[in-house]
């Protein structure tokens, strides 16, 4: 039976489906009466009952009684009248059941006579008796801009339209091949192409959800679009991003081929559970799967069994099963009070680049060269070094501990008093704290007091602080000495280590904001030192420690000392060094040297320069990462796939093994190897009329089947069913040849037709659902940005690598939590590349985009609305992008053809020549604004310092350009500019 | 493509019954306000204040932060600031931090039984706003703008006001998902131009932009008459909407046009960057037709120092929310604008931080809290001076009339004439709506 034999059954079939199937259909927990009526033996079933019978059937769906009447009252859905005369014919014919159609395979129907292009007999076919007439071609410029449009996303030359005007008269079908070849064959193929494709796997530059930090996986990007330029075969371009890494010696491509379904949101929330996160994950990759291959709705069984598709949800978790092997994406930094996770799982090396590896040899060669003159310089001025601070080493003082007599603090800690003369703190942790140590009498002069704050088993992290396990620090906001009441002037303090931002002087400087801290040299012993100016002549001194930073961050265990030594004498040196120092250099260890080493760099500025001149290469050096990129990896050690009830990860229920929904083929194999090879089997009944479909809609802005996200049973039916099954054919057998199909539907009558309104197509067709036109659909966002740009001479042709952040306005990323990346605007060529290569922030996307309709790609977005707003009006008039654009390209008519620069630029813009009402109404627009502009030449300047942004003119006519500058503002603004006509 | 879509408003945009509101200005307090010190005084929870909370708060329970079993934290008793004092003629409880808030009691319904099913902001903030914890969805707005329209159309149906950081849902917070992308939510920005790309560029005139977008139309019109393309005409048709935003929108953001009492009232300044002047924007909106006019205030998610940080943010809302309901209520417009204060869940009575082993009261905070928060409404078709449900003496469970977020949802369009269930839009193959298949208007609390 050809599909269009059962045309009506089919009709039969979706009506069912959309008015019966929720309570009659595949979902077991919510059929009633038993009744189920999208299998065949459901139908015969009903037939022979005697509460569901012909009879009984037909009088449910007419019956006005509201206990009866089918469906009934609170279902929210009704049968017209048209609708219940096609069920009764069905049901007294015998309710004959047919299949739904996409879950048959294809195959090749027979193409109607009539048109020598399979494509054209298929279409004519139908437009027979419906009052439409195929319309004629579209003018030459108009169908080579189409095609440059629909292929490279930049419109045609004014050469690129003579060469095929001239090459169209004399063979207008060798023309339209040749043009098509050679778009296919450029780079902008493969950009332009792969902007639906980044749409259907969700890719972007960002996690998504609350941080919406960056994340490298643009390497994944210029994959997508190699892929698309070497006409990779679709079956390989499947297998490739759903199970790359599982290929028999995967290739670097490969991999970074996987990045297809590490572009999943994934929420770094404080509170998010790593495992939800990845069940999340996981129901995302598979319903995105289903979508993108299948033009399946699988959402549905996550939870219950599909209302409409014979998908119960012990398949959707048998699917889910593929996907469950790959590791948690999220983790906690440290601690446990971090505000977020890190966003981690699988990332994939990529080979540095050709400058990076240049970079690299650099940066070497200068590392070893400056090693060398840093090594130089110490052997001839360590010596001589050593020798002048042996002197100091020798009269290092002496210290003395003074234990503590008592330790008061304002907190509820216990205090310990331990034999080496220090004070334990030990209890509930309080959250700031002032200890008071009085300590015992000292005899003789005291120049100098030292605080150890020690490290201590029993110290939570082991100290030296109190409050955090993960990071025991502490913050000594003040210390203080008093002898009998009185306080002791304190000259200078030092520290053996200060953290970054709390130095030892903060903890003497009276300010209590400031303060000591050793952040993050945790679990070893720290000490401060502070000289007394002038010193005294001992007593009984007490000290006092202010710690007020609060979250318990306080010392744990201290221990104090004092000294009649010279200040100057130790100052700059550690007892490390001082105590190598006293003895013989041959009998130094390693570490010993090391440290007199890094004392000596230290002090002596010629050295300590040539050092940080190999510290600051080394830690370039250390900075040229090769880039990454996020890939798919499986674990060896396989998760039990179990179904979740209700779809939550907690609820685990039966076990499933992998597999492929029983409605359709079954797979062999249960990895994801296996079920991307069975997604592109040509047994697979749905693959290959999805793809086609949308590539189809993509050229026409309409599919054959219109809903292009389901192909299920509440899809629309399709508008040409065997043309649909032609063309999935013909990509099967072509070898899944995207540029062979792309090559048939472009070169057919169809598609080449002029796309204006026929006198009786608004009233018979007005969305062109029977192809009597051509396409006339609204650009892409990204297209109509590159168009502006291309035809302004602005854009930059450079393909791949690292997002681009062209100029955006100010405050549209804003912070959301931490490490939030920043907008940095680039002031090269780059910011005029192509929309493809524009970073692409979940929470915030790039504007003009936004407002031309571009998803914000955080699930997988099936075709884009096309909208028409007053803020698509506002961008295209005054976002900057499009004012330079308009800018450049006046500059550049004006240059390229100064007699008819309005018809340059318009030939620059839309291909074609202007007709000459238009050509008037522009040139009326251009005399007014040069009168004035002549008139006032500053007003001229300061337009053009207005729109320039970057740009510098050529022109050095302020009038002229400023004045032409309205015109080709005009044309990048006009309706036919941002539609494909 | 069919017809512009501005030209196919009229036909599907009704309401499907009787609307009690029009309009709706939705402030959501970013990060979750402790509701607990705010609205919901709980005597028990403040004796037990320190103390271990029960194991069941705790045990197999998720929570965003708190990791070890946590103590009770109860509204500081010791401080006349958060008193709680009985206000007006139906006595609701409001903390002596929102004096302002307590002088309008009479006009607000409490909802002290909301539940939510999400506690991490960004899911929860799309939870609330959209019915769906992931991405994709429409958000609220809207669904209100798809089905309704908007009475002005010289200004977008749908706007938003951020103040402060964007919250963590991002964009989608006010996104259209897949409803045509004219019914997201267009943010009206306080610093730079208040929508983007509405100043023409420096050295153009409004004459010279009036001979543009002319020529635009001009042009447009004679392509339209050979291509009988009717989005043609409807593309300009937008350009002359786009010419009349350029003088409408300045018109609506300069507050130098309110008279100084009404600044004074609201603690507005013109030109200043704060959640004041977002509540007299939301006022001037709703004025001039919005139908749905959402504020994000950000702020509220106080981990630690609660008690220090939601004095300073009731502080900056306290003033400005009262005025807005005086305001709204003096202009008569109170009766048909449905005033929602929520957020994307509550805060837990238990607290977060040291004191477990040491710490102190005041470096304490409130973790996210899901299973049992407080809202308010005012205006447009709800009781006011009325409250509705009830946590337990603890304030963790909801003990009587629960409301879901999707409960709410459903009563949102219920007031302004539209059946959550009816309001739906095919999408792969299924219709869609804002409460999935949840949700059931709270009679209790209409009016």
């Amino acid at each position: 039976m050809s599909a269009q034999d059962a045309v009506d059954l089919h009709a039969v079939r979706s009506l069912l489906s959309d008015r019966c199937f929720a309570c009659h259909g595949p979902d077991a927990a919510k059929r009633r009466a038993g009744l189920r009526l999208d299998t065949r033996d459901g139908i015969q079933d009903a037939l022979t009952r005697a509460d569901t019978g012909v009879s009984e059937l037909v009088a449910r769906i007419d019956s006005t009684d509201p206990e009866r009447v089918m469906p009934p009252p609170d279902a929210g859905t009704t049968l017209d009248a048209t609708e219940r005369a096609l069920l009764r014919a069905w049901v007294e014919g015998g309710a004959p059941f047919v299949d739904h159609w996409a879950f048959v395979a294809p195959t090749r129907p027979e193409v109607p006579d009539g048109a020598p292009h399979p494509i054209d007999a298929f279409v004519h076919a139908q437009l027979l008796g419906t009052g439409l007439t195929p319309a004629a071609e579209a003018p030459t410029a108009v169908l080579l801009r189409r095609l440059h449009l629909d292929l490279v996303g930049v419109p045609p030359t004014p050469d690129d339209v003579r060469a095929f005007e001239h090459a169209h008269a004399a063979d207008p079908d060798g023309a339209v091949a040749d043009a098509v070849d050679r778009l296919l064959a450029q780079p902008g193929f493969g950009e332009t192409w792969a902007r639906p494709w980044l749409d259907l796997a969700r890719y972007a530059d960002s996690n998504g959800y609350q941080a919406d930090q960056l994340r490298p996986s643009w390497a994944y990007r210029d994959w997508v679009i190699r892929a698309i330029d070497d006409n990779m075969p679709f079956d390989q371009f499947t297998v490739e991003q759903l199970a790359g890494d599982l290929l028999p010696d995967a290739t670097l491509d490969q991999r970074i081929a996987t990045g297809f379904h590490r572009a999943a949101p994934c929420n770094v929330e404080a509170g998010v559970l790593p495992e939800e996160n990845r069940t999340l994950q996981v129901f995302d990759r598979v319903n995105t799967t289903a979508t993108v291959w299948l033009g399946l709705t699988m959402e549905c069984a996550q939870c219950h069994d599909h209302k409409y598709d014979p998908i119960p949800t012990r398949d959707y978790y048998r699917l889910f099963a593929y996907f469950n092997h790959t590791p948690l994406e999220v983790e906690l930094p440290s601690g446990t009070t971090d505000v977020s996770h890190d966003f981690v799982g699988p990332y994939l090396d990529l080979p540095l680049s050709p400058a990076q590896e240049e970079a690299r040899r650099s940066l070497e060669r200068d590392l070893r060269d400056a090693e060398t003159a840093r090594d130089a310089h110490r052997s001839a001025a360590l010596p001589d070094w050593i020798e002048r601070n042996r002197l100091a080493a020798e009269n290092t003082p002496t210290w003395r501990t003074l234990a503590p007599a008592d330790l008061k603090t304002t907190g509820q800690e216990e205090v310990r008093f331990l034999d080496d003369g220090s004070a334990l703190l030990v209890g509930p942790v309080p959250d700031v704290a002032t200890y008071t140590l009085r300590l015992a009498p000292a005899e003789g002069t005291i120049t100098m007091l030292r605080l150890e704050a020690l490290s201590h088993p029993e110290i939570s992290g082991e100290g030296p602080g109190r409050g955090d396990t993960a990071r025991p620090n502490f913050v000594l906001n003040e210390l203080e000495v008093t002898r009998r009441g009185e306080p002791v002037t304190l000259g200078a303090a030092w520290a053996d280590f200060s953290q970054k931002g709390w130095p030892a002087e903060g903890a003497i400087d009276g300010d209590p904001a400031s303060g000591w801290a050793i952040a993050p040299r945790f679990g070893k012993p720290h000490d401060l030192t502070v000289s007394l100016d002038p010193p005294i002549e001992g007593g009984e001194l007490t000290v006092t420690l202010r710690q007020q930073w609060g979250r318990g961050r306080v010392l744990g265990c201290v221990r104090i000392s004092v000294s009649d030594g010279d200040p100057a004498d130790t100052h700059a040196l550690s007892d490390a060094v001082l105590d190598a120092l006293r003895s013989d250099p041959t009998d130094w260890s390693h570490d010993q040297r090391a440290a007199v080493e890094a004392a000596f760099t230290k002090s002596d500025p010629r050295a300590r320069s040539l050092e940080d001149a190999a510290e600051q290469l080394a830690s370039d050096l250390a900075a040229l990462q090769p880039d990454r990129t996020l890939v798919m990896e499986e674990l060896e050690e396989r998760r039990v796939t179990r179904v979740l009830r209700r779809g939550h990860y907690l609820d685990p229920g039966d076990e499933v093994e992998p597999g492929t929904p029983e409605a359709l083929p079954p797979s062999t194999g249960s990895d994801r190897l296996a079920l991307a090879r069975w997604i592109v089997d040509p047994a697979n009944p749905l693959t290959a009329r999805v793809v086609v479909n949308r590539w189809w809609a993509q050229l026409f802005g309409r599919g054959l089947v219109e809903t292009l996200e389901d192909f299920g049973h509440q899809a629309a039916p399709p508008s040409h069913p065997e043309l649909l099954d032609w063309l999935a054919v013909e990509l099967v057998a072509s070898g899944w040849d995207r540029k062979h199909v792309l090559r048939q539907i472009l070169t057919s009558r169809t598609y080449r037709q002029d796309s204006i309104l026929g006198a009786n197509d608004r009233d018979l067709d007005p969305a062109n659902v029977r192809l009597a036109r051509g396409p006339r659909v609204r650009l892409a966002a990204e297209t109509i940005r590159d168009q502006a740009l291309a035809a302004a001479g602005l854009l930059d042709s450079t393909r791949f690598g690292p997002p681009v952040m062209p100029y955006q306005p100010d405050g549209v990323w804003r912070a959301v939590g931490r490490n939030a990346p920043r907008w940095e605007e680039a002031q090269d060529a780059s910011r005029y590349r192509r929309g493809v290569y524009v970073v692409w922030r979940r929470a915030a996307p790039y504007p003009s985009f936004v407002t031309f309709d571009a998803p914000d790609r955080a699930s997988c977005t099936v075709g884009r609305p096309r909208t028409n707003t007053p803020l698509q009006a506002l961008t295209l008039l005054n976002d900057p992008v499009f004012l330079e654009a308009a800018l450049a390209l006046a500059d550049r008519a004006l240059a390229e053809a100064p007699e008819q620069p309005i018809t340059r630029a318009f030939r620059r813009v839309l291909a074609r020549h202007p007709e000459s009402a238009e050509l008037d109404r522009l040139r009326e627009l251009w005399r007014a604004r040069r009168a004035d502009y002549e008139r006032a030449p500053e007003r001229a300047r300061a337009l053009i310092e207005g729109v320039r942004a970057r740009y510098e003119p050529a022109s050095d006519d302020p009038a002229a350009l400023a004045a032409l500058f309205h015109v080709t503002h005009v044309l990048l603004n006009l309706d036919e500019t941002v539609v494909k006509g | 493509m069919g017809l512009a879509p501005l030209l196919q408003l009229a036909d599907d945009q009704r309401p499907h019954h009787e609307p009690r509101a029009k309009h709706v200005i939705y402030l959501h307090m970013v990060g979750a306000p402790s509701h607990l010190d705010l609205f919901e005084p709980k005597p028990e929870l403040a004796r037990r204040d320190g103390q271990l909370c029960p194991e069941r708060f705790f045990a197999g329970k998720q929570l965003a932060f708190i990791r070890e079993r946590p103590n009770l934290l109860g509204t500081p008793t010791d401080d006349r600031d958060f008193a709680f004092r009985r206000c007006g003629e139906s006595g609701a409880p409001i903390s002596n931090l929102l004096p302002h808030l307590q002088g309008v009691a009479d006009r607000l319904c409490f909802v002290r039984s909301m539940r939510t099913d999400h506690f991490n902001h960004a899911p929860a903030q799309l939870y609330l706003l959209s019915g769906f914890e992931r991405f994709g969805r429409p958000s609220i707005g809207a669904w209100v703008h798809h089905g309704l329209g908007s009475p002005n159309p010289n200004l977008p149906g749908f706007v938003v006001l951020v103040t402060g950081q964007i919250l963590g849902a991002g964009n989608s917070a006010w996104g259209a998902g897949f409803l045509p992308t004219d019914r997201q939510g267009v943010e009206l920005r306080s610093k730079g131009q208040p929508v983007l790309f509405l100043d023409d560029p420096p050295g153009m005139s409004r004459d010279e932009r009036r001979d543009t977008i002319d020529a635009i139309r001009d042009l447009n019109g004679l392509r339209a008459a050979r291509t009988r393309d009717p989005n043609t005409l409807g593309r300009s048709l937008q350009y002359a909407l786009a010419h009349r935003m350029q003088s409408s929108v300045p018109e609506l953001v300069d507050l130098t046009s309110e008279p100084q009492h009404v600044l004074d009232l609201y603690g507005a300044r013109p030109g200043a960057r704060s959640f004041a002047n977002h509540c007299l924007m939301a006022r001037r909106l709703v004025e001039r037709g919005v139908r749905f006019v959402q504020l994000f205030d950000q702020g509220w998610d106080h981990h630690g120092n609660v008690f220090y940080g939601i004095k300073k943010k009731a502080k900056q809302v306290d003033r400005p929310i009262a005025a807005l309901l005086l305001d709204l209520e003096r202009r008569g417009m109170l009766d048909e604008t449905l005033v929602v204060w929520s957020s994307e869940f509550g805060r837990t009575p238990m607290g977060q931080g040291s004191t477990g082993n040491g710490g102190t009261a005041k470096s304490m905070g409130r973790d996210h809290h899901k299973e049992g928060f407080t809202i308010w409404l005012a205006g447009g078709g709800v009781k006011a001076g009325h409250s509705f449900g009830e946590t337990d003496d603890l304030g963790y469970d909801v003990i009587r009339d629960p409301v879901h977020i999707h409960d709410l949802n459903a009563t949102i369009l219920h007031l302004l004439g539209i059946d959550h269930e009816r309001l739906t839009h095919r999408y792969q193959g299924r219709r869609f709506r804002l409460t999935d298949v949840h949700g059931r208007p709270v009679r209790g609390i209409l009016a």
